[in-house]
């Protein structure tokens, strides 16, 4: 995002929205900072300046800063996924897709959420986590899949890694008998993002939305505790093709 | 997206805050579900939805926009839509019209577990799968105090900013604006509709006691 300074009257307005806190005030004007900001729109979107002295940087789309906007921007749609948002419809229609079995656990890292955001070299540092840990496969319909260089290493594209992002989300699967550990690895690694990001199980459930006991004992065996509120597919979904 | 099973707050306050998604699958079911979203949303219209937001429109239901523009915007196969609703009588009638119109789209609601599973077993629903939010690692220490994140929280992106909400808490109390304006002014950042006015609103009210603010 760029503020126009000839246009900007130092109203101040806009830095409240911006969640980087990009958005410079010097008492007369208010400018952005090019390597804070996350390209997410919001200030445009909704702090509704006076004299329309934001706009899209006529840069935003250039690689690899597009990835700013395509990971910070919930209206913007990724170009490699189709899908408004970071990560792809993993539960949401998994009734449908069943991209996900009863025997599979699906693991979600949401990075620099909440509200932090984070940088791509600290992605790497879960990816690499990840794949250190033995799983090679980041869920091939993530826009992360397509940063990978490496999916032996979990390496990044180099030319990504001075990028940020508000929110980007990693997924894999494992069986039930590798939970703990990649639960273990996501710990690990969590000492040395500088950012944080939050975790999310999923899994089919049993009759009555019962929770297998083996996914939840594999969440207790590393410590971890899960909230009282969740999202749950409530089922109403038809299996089929197109 | 949405990020909704991490939405942070008492679980009395979580009483009062269900996001609901019509979710079609990509490659899977959008062909031919124009019309099928269209129903969809007009039963959540009808069962009282709190704020609604269609990816094909963008506008969340304060902006001005109507229900028959929102229904009228959904032109392309697979649009997304995103709502919240503010209760569970309500989010339990709209389950209910949904599993009577059965257009086979898949439906997510985020929430308390064990209220979803009472509302499921009510409706007659069988749930499929379950999310978990295994909460959040890392530099926990630079995020904001959780006060302030039950409020961001509620937008998935995160795209609800903390300084707003502050803003926000001091222009209540010092009687710029209301705490129902208050929450307008929050929900706007949130593209998804899955902000909860009216949730905002009670932590308005209930927050903005806690904060010294400068009235000059």
């Amino acid at each position: 995002m760029i503020i126009h300074e000839e246009k900007c009257v130092g109203c101040g307005r806009c830095r409240a929205y911006c969640p980087a806190v990009a958005i410079r005030y010097d008492g007369l004007k208010s400018t952005i900072d090019q390597d804070v900001c996350y390209e997410c729109g919001t200030c445009l979107r909704a702090a509704h300046c006076p004299v329309d002295a934001l706009a899209d940087s006529p840069h935003v789309y250039e690689y690899p800063r597009a990835l700013r906007k395509y990971f910070s921007d919930p209206v913007a749609t990724h170009a490699l996924t189709e899908i408004p948002g970071r990560g792809t419809e993993e539960s949401k229609s998994n009734d449908v897709t069943l991209r996900c079995g009863p025997g599979r656990v699906g693991v979600a890292v949401e990075v620099g959420r909440p509200t932090l955001g984070m940088s791509l070299r600290d992605v790497q540092k879960i990816t690499r986590a990840i794949a250190q840990a033995g799983v090679h496969r980041i869920e091939p319909h993530n826009p992360i899949h397509s940063m990978i260089a490496d999916e032996a290493t979990g390496d990044l594209k180099p030319e990504l890694l001075g990028e940020r992002v508000l929110s980007a989300i990693i997924e894999i699967q494992v069986s039930r008998d590798e939970l703990p550990g990649i639960l273990r690895t996501l710990r690990e690694v969590s000492r040395e993002v500088d950012s944080v990001f939050c975790v999310d199980v999923f899994t089919v459930v049993e009759p009555g939305l019962k929770i297998p006991e083996a996914v939840l004992a594999g969440i207790r065996s590393e410590g971890f505790t899960w909230r009282p509120n969740a999202k749950i597919n409530m089922g109403l979904g038809r299996p089929c093709k197109e | 997206m949405t990020h909704s099973l991490h939405r942070e707050g008492s679980p009395d306050s979580l009483e009062r805050d269900f996001p609901l998604f019509i979710s079609p699958a990509s490659g899977f079911n959008y062909k031919g579900s124009v019309p099928k979203i269209r129903r969809l949303v007009e039963a959540l219209y009808k069962s009282g939805v709190a704020n609604l937001i269609a990816m094909s429109l963008r506008k969340n239901s304060y902006s001005g926009v109507t229900p028959e523009e929102v229904v009228a915007s959904i032109t392309v196969e697979g649009t997304r839509v995103c709502s919240v609703f503010a209760g569970r009588e309500k989010i339990t009638e709209a389950l209910t019209r949904i599993r009577e119109l059965d257009e086979g789209i898949s439906i997510v609601v985020s929430g308390l577990i064990d209220r979803v599973r009472e509302i499921a077993a009510e409706v007659g629903i069988e749930p499929h799968m379950v999310n978990l939010s295994l909460g959040i690692h890392g530099h926990t220490d630079r995020l904001p105090p959780d006060g302030i994140r039950e409020f961001t929280t509620m937008c998935g992106h995160g795209v609800v900013s903390p300084n707003l909400v502050l803003e926000t808490i001091c222009r209540v109390k010092t009687g710029k604006v209301d705490e129902w304006e208050g929450s307008l002014i929050l929900a706007e950042p949130c593209a998804c509709g899955i902000y909860n006015p009216f949730r905002s609103a009670e932590l308005l009210r209930e927050k903005a006691p806690l904060y010294a603010v400068d009235r000059w």
